[in-house]
């Protein structure tokens, strides 16, 4: 079962490959893990112009992962020792930490354990902004979804959708608005 | 009547193997050994298979059938982007392996899209050299269709596979036409993925057969696994060749991968018990593969005699 609420695919006269491209957009979606990110989906293609078009709500709203979410941090003598709970992230915080800090005042005794002299607490500092994450993952989606060599490609992404348009030939206004147009009809049918 | 064959089997004795079927006027086609398993690919007459079967099963190897031995085929894709590589590409390229052929992989340089497509001489060139090409397309038929142009050109036959069922009159310059591959995201390994795979490989095995049966109708003035045998014999620096298969066997001749300018000479004097040399029974050019040197025996209405 599809975990989306809406997935339309519609490419007039090409019925098997609208099958297939639903199976490949899922595989695709599902390898970046994006599946649970999007709630509806309209894909439409018109072989004979050639142009694709992939129009997508999300579910957003993932906030930023703060070093308070990925360690434990505590007063220590002349810092704060910061406990790393998941090592996943250890990279991302130093880097972090550097750039806020400077080297020479972080230090990582043990493997899970940063010490940063400060008299600033760094709970609240940004590890990774998964929002900023899960947009360039879709961005790369989209690519690999798009049929190749449809070179002439324009993304719009918004707060919570995202329109895609890929096509051999240059993109037009005229094209972009009868897309535009297309998607609508779909989502309002 | 040679016989086309795979065994696969421990490394221990497998020397048996290949001396008896060197003993029996066999030939070793190719030979992978691969940490303790060994991989031979030999030409055996049909009349003797019983002494080697007996062998085999002593040794406690396998032998099967290896219907596309002796053969290159190449697998197209319009480019070598993630759309087309890894899964259809490869796993078509891993079956005709496993029955046998020399398969070799090419991305198209501009072979995208519906209207933007092309090929050019040279990889045009690159394909005739090959004793069948399979070209694989996508899951548009309209694209399908369109691309065409792709193929037309091409000399030995065409094989081509993409998604949706369409007849084969509307295809007229390919040999053969394989529905249900397409653009596939995961490994073939459903049964019906697997029968579409084999498919392609009896669709090979009878683009080879129609290109063996032009040739009966006149036949080449000794046979390929013959002149590979002497030049291995009489151009020793083919064995410090780097490629896994330093000759590469096709229908009408073969492919030896060592430079032409240095070596045309040595593969020319390559002489035969009969009394005559390569050069005189075949040309010898350079390979549009690398600066490999590619061979193509006469065939008996241009040489006048067979051996």
């Amino acid at each position: 079962m599809d975990p989306m609420e809406v997935f339309k695919v519609e490419m007039a006269g090409e019925e098997y490959g609208a099958k297939k491209y639903r199976e490949i957009i899922m595989d695709i979606l599902q390898d970046l893990g994006l599946i649970r990110s999007i709630g509806r989906l309209y894909v439409y293609m018109d072989v004979k112009k050639p142009v694709f078009a992939v129009y997508g709500l999300l579910r957003t709203g993932i906030p930023p992962l703060l070093v308070r979410d990925v360690a434990d941090v505590a007063q220590a003598q002349g810092g704060f020792q910061i406990k790393v709970n998941d090592e996943e992230h250890m990279a991302d915080l130093l880097k972090v930490l550097w750039a806020k800090y400077g080297r020479e005042r972080v230090e990582q005794p043990s493997r899970d354990v940063v010490v940063v002299a400060s008299d600033v607490s760094p709970s609240d500092l940004t590890v990774a902004d998964l929002e900023a994450e899960f947009r360039q993952d879709l961005t790369d989606a989209l690519l690999r979804v798009a049929p190749e060599g449809f070179r002439n490609r324009r993304n719009e992404m918004t707060e919570n959708s995202f329109f895609f348009i890929a096509a051999e030939d240059t993109l037009k206004p005229e094209l972009i608005s009868e897309l535009t147009e297309k998607i609508r009809s779909m989502e309002n049918a | 009547m040679l016989e086309p064959v795979m065994f696969t089997g421990g490394v221990y004795k497998h020397d048996l193997v290949m001396e008896l079927v060197e003993d029996l006027g066999g030939y070793i086609l190719q030979k992978n050994v691969t940490q303790s398993e060994v991989i031979l690919l030999l030409l055996v007459p049909k009349e003797d298979m019983a002494a080697l079967k007996a062998l085999i099963s002593e040794l406690r190897g396998e032998l099967v059938r290896a219907p596309l031995a002796g053969t290159e085929v190449a697998v197209v894709t319009p480019t070598l982007a993630i759309h087309h590589l890894p899964h259809t590409a490869c796993d078509i390229a891993e079956y005709l392996r496993r029955n046998g052929a020399k398969s070799n992989m090419i991305g198209l340089a501009r072979g995208v899209g519906r209207e933007i497509a092309q090929i050019n001489e040279y990889e045009s060139m690159l394909i005739n050299e090959h004793d069948a090409a399979v070209f694989i397309f996508g899951n548009f038929a309209e694209c399908i269709r369109k691309k065409e142009n792709l193929y037309r050109n091409i000399s030995v036959p065409v094989l081509v596979t993409g998604g949706p069922e369409i007849p084969k009159e509307e295809l007229p310059y390919a040999f053969e036409y394989v529905p249900s591959v397409g653009r596939i995201t995961h490994r073939a390994k459903k049964s019906t993925e697997l029968g579409t795979l084999d498919r392609i490989i009896e669709a090979t095995g009878r683009a080879l057969d129609r290109t063996r049966t032009e040739i009966s109708k006149d036949p080449l003035t000794t046979s390929p696994p013959r002149v590979m045998d002497a030049v291995r014999e009489q151009v020793p620096e083919v064995e410090y060749s780097f490629s896994p298969l330093p000759i590469a066997l096709n229908l009408n001749g073969v492919r030896v991968k060592l430079n032409h300018e240095k070596y045309k000479d040595a593969v020319k004097a390559v002489k035969f018990d009969e009394g005559v040399t390569l050069g005189e029974i075949a040309t010898i050019k350079p390979s549009k593969m690398k600066d490999y040197i590619l061979v193509r025996i006469l065939a008996m209405s241009e040489t006048g005699f067979v051996f």
